[in-house]
């Protein structure tokens, strides 16, 4: 009996003792740990370079402190490899250096758990307008690195700064200076410009003329009708917002749309705004049937094949749309065609709305003149040069002219007439209850589906950017 | 008298794992959602502002919220409804008719509550599509193939109704076996005797098979509240994510929605209190309302 006792309370302490133990934390971090290179390397953490014992190449050479970067990338659509390639090219030049570079296709959910436990990643790659708005959430918080100093820094072996570098225009915009005082948070990386996608072979077939204003547009959308063909389609309303500042910047000009992204009194009442709403709200009656139905995450690429299938003329996208449905069935003849936005007024430009991936420092990173290096780093020629071999385009002054095929076309639009549109919504302190590009964009379902007005749109956008303004400093 | 000193740190010892597992991972994070929603934070930095009652403030003037609160409560109440009849239904027949492959129907009806939610969503997202979907093709037969397809996910007063039957399909199989095992402890003998008294099969599952299953009908309306509640989470979350235009949107898409996309921790927790507060005062309402004196037998 007292043995039978004795055995459970021994269990019951094993149970206690490795519960404890599963809860405590391991403030091992590799961070100022000179272990052999090849320690505690996860599966997405890259390996040092082997064999790296500085203190055995001599008393000439100086001392090398060695250090651990952490970096967090986000693999978008052109795939880990250029990222470990980068990141092992950096620690070549960079000796002892090591990286530990997490890589993932849903990063926030890997880097925000111990975010919020206070240990940062240095670096970090993700863009703005993720649903889980991490990037967002941390400039809202004011918790980013200004980069001012990165941009004045030379680029590392080469004689030139990181702003002379950069093509001029990227630096001035929203999505590069989120809070509109002219102050660098984010560093512009893989840019792609936006427009509508369409089948030019079809075109070709058919003898139709390319759309160059809104008014040869409606004209098409009815010869295409007696073909059985609609004129629009979207993946989902979340490519409204690329459309809309496009459509904004054309209608009023390029202070207007900044006008309007920094929540002006009125301007999305304005007569200019008025235009864009419209015309929104005309191409609703032209959008194909089954549009909305399929514009979700499960069925987007439904909308997209439309253009494939030649049920649909033009959908609105980025240039990653051809390497999206590259596997999938298409009618004979296809051919990609990309083109601006059409001039909202007559005579005018088009315009192409610059959507660009984002690289950022957050305020609370240990490893702070590092992460300083590895962006400068990453305007290199070295590195872009690895980006440009999977396609991803930094906004680095020649770096388009390697492009080939398709590619070479799309990023050829601002060269053909149409100006560049960037930038995006003011960073403000959140509003409970009050997203805009929900309002902006979401909405365009209903417009579409006739379950909301076009004036009611309108006015809920003005609303919503009421509230925002007055959460701006 | 030192036996029963023993005996309590025995006690103590023995329980002590399990309370300090429901304290560190039940108390503590409800007490902190409560916390949080009276604080004004993005979720990472240390600037929490104490905002007090404003957040559910807030709440109460937002539209959005109150869409989402009533598109739960319609889920909630369809899915229970017919879910529950038809587990009934299922239940009685599998359990007291003798039909040929009966085990096989068991597990049909179970499989869907094995797959994952997001094979569901695939799986209906297949069956509602407008033009190739199963369901329109089959419409199509008796209205005609040149109508314009009905939009399951795209209609705006349809899409939740959608999600309704996606949702049944997902729980019978799960109440149903529910139901079977208590059904099976009704002894033989009961039906024996109403057999010989002339009732009918209907009138031996209201007066026999429901009143001595109730214990196990109310539990199962509870977790009908709360999985009604979880499930519509991650079927909207896959299906439509809240669209078109916010149609779908339920309580928790809706506190994802603040709580990341719009940076807003704080609210989306004063909505996971009303949430919280909801839920447990449902299943209250619901235990009271069809309390009934045990029936033995």
């Amino acid at each position: 009996m007292k043995k039978k006792k004795v055995l459970s309370s021994l269990l019951v302490a094993a149970m206690a003792t490795s519960l404890l133990a599963g809860c405590g934390s391991s403030d091992k971090a590799p961070a100022t740990d000179s272990a052999p290179a090849d320690n505690t390397a996860a599966s997405n953490t890259t390996d040092a370079p082997a064999e790296q014992t500085p203190t055995d190449t001599g008393d000439a050479a100086p001392a090398v402190e060695e250090q651990t970067l952490k970096v967090a990338a986000f693999e978008g659509g052109y795939g880990a490899d250029m990222w470990t390639e980068v990141v092992a090219a950096f620690e070549a030049s960079h000796p002892g250096v090591t990286v530990e570079l997490t890589i993932d296709k849903k990063i926030e959910d890997v880097i925000s758990p111990a975010m919020k436990a206070g240990d940062y990643p240095d670096v970090v790659h993700l863009a703005t307008g993720r649903e889980a708005a991490l990037t967002e959430t941390l400039t809202k918080e004011k918790a980013l690195l200004p980069l001012t100093d990165v941009l004045d820094m030379n680029v590392p072996g080469e004689n030139i700064t990181v702003r002379d570098k950069i093509v001029p225009g990227f630096l001035d915009t929203l999505a590069t200076n989120p809070y509109g005082d002219g102050v660098t948070y984010y560093a512009p990386m893989f840019y792609s410009p936006c427009g509508l996608f369409y089948n030019a072979g079809l075109f070709k077939e058919k003898g139709w003329d390319v759309p160059t204003t809104w008014d040869e547009m409606w004209g098409l959308a009815d010869k295409a009708a007696d073909e059985g063909i609609a004129l629009f389609t979207y993946p989902t309303t979340g490519y409204f917002d690329a459309f809309t500042y496009a459509a904004l910047a054309s209608s009023g000009g390029a202070d207007f749309f900044n006008s309007c992204m920094t929540y002006e009194d009125g301007i999305w009442e304005s007569g200019e705004a008025t235009k864009v709403f419209e015309l929104i709200g005309q191409l609703a009656k032209y959008t194909e049937g089954t549009t909305v139905a399929n514009a979700n995450n499960d069925n987007f690429t439904k909308n997209q094949q439309l253009i494939l299938d030649n049920k649909a003329l033009f959908c609105p996208n980025g240039t990653w749309l051809p390497g999206e449905m590259a596997e999938a069935p298409r009618a004979d003849g296809f051919e990609w065609g990309f083109m601006a936005i059409p001039s909202v007024n007559a005579g005018g430009s088009g315009c192409s709305f610059c959507w660009f991936e984002q690289m950022w420092i957050p305020a609370a990173a240990q490893n702070q003149d590092m992460a300083k290096e590895f962006v400068a780093y990453m305007y290199s020629d070295e590195a872009a040069q690895i980006f440009a071999k999977s396609t991803a385009i930094q906004p680095i002054t020649g770096i388009s002219d390697s492009l080939e095929g398709d590619n070479k076309m799309f990023y050829s639009i601002y060269d053909n007439g149409a100006s560049a549109v960037m930038g995006g919504f003011a960073s403000t302190a959140p509003v409970e209850g009050v997203n805009m590009l929900d309002t902006l964009c979401g909405t365009v379902n209903s417009i579409v589906s006739g379950d909301k007005t076009v004036a009611e749109w309108q006015a809920a956008v003005e609303e919503a950017s009421d509230k925002l303004r007055a959460a701006m400093e | 008298m030192k036996k029963v000193k023993e005996r309590s740190i025995f006690i103590t010892i023995c329980v002590a794992p399990a309370v300090i597992l429901f304290i560190i991972f039940m108390l503590i994070p409800t007490f902190n959602v409560f916390k949080m929603s009276l604080y004004k934070w993005g979720g990472y930095s240390n600037n929490k502002q104490f905002v007090g009652l404003n957040n559910f403030k807030i709440l109460m003037e937002d539209t959005n919220f109150f869409r989402s609160f009533q598109n739960t409560v319609l889920l909630i109440v369809c899915v229970t409804i017919v879910t529950m009849a038809l587990s009934l239904i299922f239940a009685a027949i599998l359990s007291r008719e003798k039909i040929k492959g009966q085990n096989f129907f068991r597990i049909i009806f179970y499989i869907p509550n094995i797959l994952s939610v997001v094979v569901i969503s695939a799986i209906f997202s297949a069956i509602y599509d407008p033009n190739s979907g199963l369901l329109n093709s089959i419409i199509a037969i008796f209205r005609g193939s040149e109508k314009t397809p009905i939009l399951w996910l795209g209609d705006q007063k349809l899409v939740i109704y959608s999600l309704v039957i996606a949702m049944i399909w997902q729980a019978i199989g799960y109440y149903m076996v529910m139901y079977m095992a208590s059904m099976a402890s009704v002894p033989e003998s009961l039906y024996e005797s109403a057999n010989l008294e002339g009732a009918s099969r209907i009138t031996q599952f209201f007066s026999i098979t429901l009143p001595l299953i109730w214990t196990n009908v109310r539990t199962t309306l509870t977790f009908f509240v709360i999985s009604s509640i979880n499930l519509s989470f991650l079927i909207v979350k896959a299906l439509t994510n809240g669209g078109p235009d916010g149609a779908t949107e339920v309580f928790l898409s809706y506190m994802y929605k603040q709580a990341y996309t719009n940076s807003s921790y704080g609210y989306g927790m004063a909505i996971g209190v009303v949430v919280f507060l909801f839920s447990f005062g449902l299943s209250a309402l619901i235990n009271l309302v069809t309390k009934r004196e045990p029936l033995e037998f």
